[in-house]
Parts: structure tokens; C-alpha cells; sequence
């Protein structure tokens, strides 16, 4: 039995990088989405709040932005701004790269 | 048949320039009439097309004229430059004397002097026709001055290198008197010999000017050439980055790029910028997307940022992250965002080496 155990240990979590869009309003609540439920609400909150914060800081440097792409290697981040909102996509660029969420 | 002479148009205000292009369709000579609203547009013309005259704003958001004024007279040394400015402050005029344009006007006196304005643009474009050194680029400033001195010539050579300008009189083909960067005489004499371009031009003699040169020509340049032998030492470190600075706003200008920012990481540091005077507030919403984008980073184990790219309807912007430093680098609206990354990297490849 102890054998089984020691076979059956817990495996490390393995996430995908989240994929889809959602909107936001301007106070940075999730309205819609079309992102994998297994996404925890906490991660996209988090994007909505900073990508929210580049728009808010954009009108204050007198730049206001109508779209916003964050390149990382793994996802791009795109938003759009919805009068104070935004909506939001989520480009993993390999479909099958894995992150761990750190929610 | 003969082409007909071109003359560029630079301001920023749309009224302005179509009022310009039909008061300059009056000149006798019927020259072709462009005109562009901003500096890197115009530059750009200059690129592609041979203007004769350039007729420019000081007044301009972004890229202002004096600015555009220094790369033109380095890009396009034969090219006429006139300003047209509603500025009336003696500084902006001597700053642009100072970047060797041919005449200053301000806007109010080309309306109510309309007719002198245009015998002045005229005169500007037969000028080079009419002789003088304009075309003769080609040959070398010794050349040039051996010639005044060997045909026995009594004239003033004036020599615009860059933002400098020199002169040189000439009194029955001797020389008599030089004055260059605030030194004259031999010194004077000295300085224009280092310069290593420019352009010349014939003015009037001037008799009655004060002889303050008694040494032959042969003797001045054998000791030109043996102070120039010990005197390897390039220009002041102000000198140095001036020109790099002109020729970093040429680099955009050529690019088709509006401006390039370059906000260091660390906020205490000063952003410097190219071709924009909102130079701290692209800084700082340069480093608030920069945490943002650490923060994003780290949770979604994303990798390393790459760039950043944003758009209105009036240009795109692309952020680019170095170790130290971000560039960000705008665009007009019209270019094509798909290039843009690879593009922007390109201009800013060596941009602090």
C-alpha cells in the first residue's frame, strides 16, 4: 500500500495560460467572458486591473489610447478601451505553453 | 524644357498653408508649391524630392523648425531655407540666422509687405543660376579660396557649415580679414579651414573692411597644416552631442517615425527624448506600463515582456524594454502596425552606442 502511495503522490498543479476575452467595466469588474472556467476569477481580475491602470495613466500623460498590446513570449495581451471599461483578449502564442497560476 | 523650380511649405496650420500656396502661385517664375504639415513630413519630402526653397514655421508641436532647420542644413546643405513665423522674439531670429538661413520673415510683415516678399523668394529661387559658389559644392573650400585669390578677386566668402557660418574678405585677390565661432584674423581664417563641409556663397565686396591678415595664403595654410597635425583632438563633448542628437532626429525623420523617448528604469534618472517636449509624461506612464506589465508577468509565468504597443487616432506607440531603459517610439497614425516592432527596434538599435 505504501508503495501506491508513493506512487500516487499529488503532481505539481499545471495551468494554461488563460484564453478568450472578457469585459470590464471602469471600476475593473468582470462582466463577460468567453475564458476557460477553470481560470481562477483572481487572475483576471488582476489583468483587468493593470490593463485598466494603462488606460487610466495614458489620459494622464495626455496620450489617451484607444487599444493596448502586452507582448510577453508566452501570451499577448490585448485591450480595448469601452469608454472607461475595456474588453479584453487573452493570446496564449503556443495554445499548449502551461504556467502556474500564482493566485 | 526647363522643370520648374519646387518650394516646400512647412506649418502646422492647414488655413495657413493653403493661403501660402496661392500667394506664392504669384511668384513670376511659377515654381511648384508643396507644403507638409509637420517636420518629419517634410523631411521626407526633402528626401525624395529636389526642393529649392524651404519656407518654414518655428511654431510646430513635436518636431519644431529650429529643429527641423538643423538636420536641413545638414541633410540638404544647397537647399534655401526661409522662416515664416508669427514669433517676433529677436532670439528666435538670431537662432535661426544662427542655423544659417537665408532670410526671416514674420507672418504679419509678409501680409503687409506681400510684394517684397515675393521678389525676395524670387530672387532666392534665380540666385543660384545667377552664379557664386552655391554650385559649386563639388569642389573643395581651399579650391574656392585659391580661386578668389588667384583670379584677383575682391569679395566676401561666406561659408555655412552646419549651424556655423564664416566668412572670408577678399580685397584684389588677397585676404584680408576672416571671422568664424568668435575669432577673426588668422584664427578665424584657421577654424573655417577645419570645417569639413558646407556650402559657399559669393556676397558683395567689402572695401572699406579693416585688414587684420597680412600673411600670404601660402604661408596660412602651411601653418594650418602644422597646427593640424598636433590639433587631432575632435570637437567639444557639447560639439559631439549635438551632432548626434541632429542626426538621432534625422534617424526618425528618415524612419517615418514622430519621436523616440528613452525613459530609464529608475525614476531619478532624466528621460531624454528626441522630436517631443512630453518627454516626463511618456516617461512615466512608460514605467507604470512597464510594472504593470512585471506584475502580469510574474502571475501568468508569461516570459519575458517584448514590447508594448498602443494606438489612437492620432499615432501608434511602441514600447520597447532594454535592461536599463525603455524606448518608446511613436509613429503617425497612417504607419503600418505590423511593422512597427521590427521597425522601431531597428531605429533604436544603436541608439545609445
Amino acid at each position: 500500500m505504501g508503495l501506491l502511495k508513493w506512487f500516487s503522490s499529488p503532481r505539481p498543479t499545471v495551468h494554461k495560460l488563460p484564453s478568450g476575452s472578457f469585459t470590464v467595466d471602469r471600476h475593473g469588474k468582470v462582466m463577460t467572458g468567453t475564458v476557460a472556467a477553470d481560470c481562477p476569477a483572481a487572475v483576471l481580475d488582476d489583468i483587468a486591473k493593470e490593463v485598466l491602470s494603462v488606460f487610466r495613466e495614458a489620459r494622464a500623460a495626455q496620450m489617451p489610447l484607444a487599444e493596448v498590446s502586452l507582448d510577453f513570449a508566452g501570451i499577448k495581451i490585448s485591450a480595448r478601451d469601452m469608454q472607461g471599461g475595456a474588453i479584453i483578449f487573452l493570446l496564449p502564442k503556443n495554445p499548449l505553453a502551461t504556467a502556474e497560476a500564482k493566485t | 524644357m526647363e522643370a520648374k523650380h519646387k518650394i516646400l511649405v512647412l506649418d502646422d496650420d492647414a488655413d495657413w498653408l493653403d493661403m501660402c500656396r496661392d500667394f506664392l502661385a504669384q511668384l513670376p517664375s511659377q515654381p511648384e508649391i508643396r507644403t507638409a504639415a509637420t517636420g518629419v513630413r517634410a523631411l521626407s519630402m526633402l528626401d525624395a524630392t529636389q526642393f529649392r526653397i524651404l519656407i518654414c514655421d518655428l511654431k510646430m508641436p513635436r518636431m519644431d523648425g529650429l529643429q527641423v532647420l538643423s538636420i536641413v542644413r545638414r541633410r540638404f546643405p544647397e537647399l534655401r531655407t526661409v522662416v515664416l513665423t508669427g514669433l517676433q522674439d529677436d532670439q528666435f531670429r538670431s537662432r535661426a540666422y544662427a542655423l544659417g538661413v537665408d532670410l526671416f520673415w514674420l507672418k504679419s510683415d509678409m501680409q503687409q509687405d506681400s510684394k517684397l516678399f515675393l521678389d525676395c523668394i524670387e530672387s532666392l529661387l534665380g540666385r543660384g543660376d545667377a552664379g557664386g559658389f552655391r554650385d559649386a559644392q563639388a569642389k573643395n573650400l581651399l579650391d574656392v579660396i585659391q580661386m578668389e585669390c588667384l583670379a584677383g578677386n575682391s569679395s566676401v566668402l561666406r561659408i555655412n557649415s552646419g549651424p556655423q557660418i564664416g566668412k572670408i574678405w577678399f580685397h584684389h585677390g588677397e585676404l584680408i580679414d576672416a571671422a568664424a565661432e568668435g575669432a577673426d584674423g588668422d584664427a578665424a581664417f584657421r577654424r573655417i579651414l577645419k570645417w569639413k563641409s558646407g556650402t559657399f556663397e559669393s556676397l558683395p565686396a567689402e572695401p572699406e573692411r579693416a585688414r587684420t591678415m597680412t600673411k600670404s595664403l601660402e604661408s596660412l595654410l602651411s601653418e594650418s597644416e602644422e597646427i593640424g597635425e598636433k590639433d587631432t583632438a575632435p570637437g567639444s563633448i557639447e560639439e559631439l552631442a549635438h551632432q548626434k542628437y541632429v542626426e538621432q532626429l534625422a534617424a526618425i525623420a528618415v524612419a517615418g517615425a514622430e519621436f523616440v523617448v528613452s525613459a530609464p528604469a529608475k525614476k531619478e534618472l532624466a528621460a531624454k527624448s528626441w522630436g517631443t517636449k512630453n518627454t516626463e509624461q511618456v516617461a512615466s506612464w512608460t514605467r507604470h506600463v512597464q510594472k504593470s506589465a512585471q506584475r502580469l508577468g510574474e502571475m501568468l509565468s508569461a516570459g519575458p515582456l517584448t514590447h508594448v504597443s498602443g494606438h489612437n487616432v492620432e499615432r501608434h506607440l511602441l514600447l520597447l524594454p532594454q535592461s536599463d531603459k525603455t524606448y518608446v517610439v511613436g509613429w503617425p497614425a497612417e504607419a503600418m502596425p505590423g511593422h512597427l516592432f521590427e521597425q522601431s527596434k531597428n531605429l533604436t538599435k544603436s541608439w545609445d552606442s
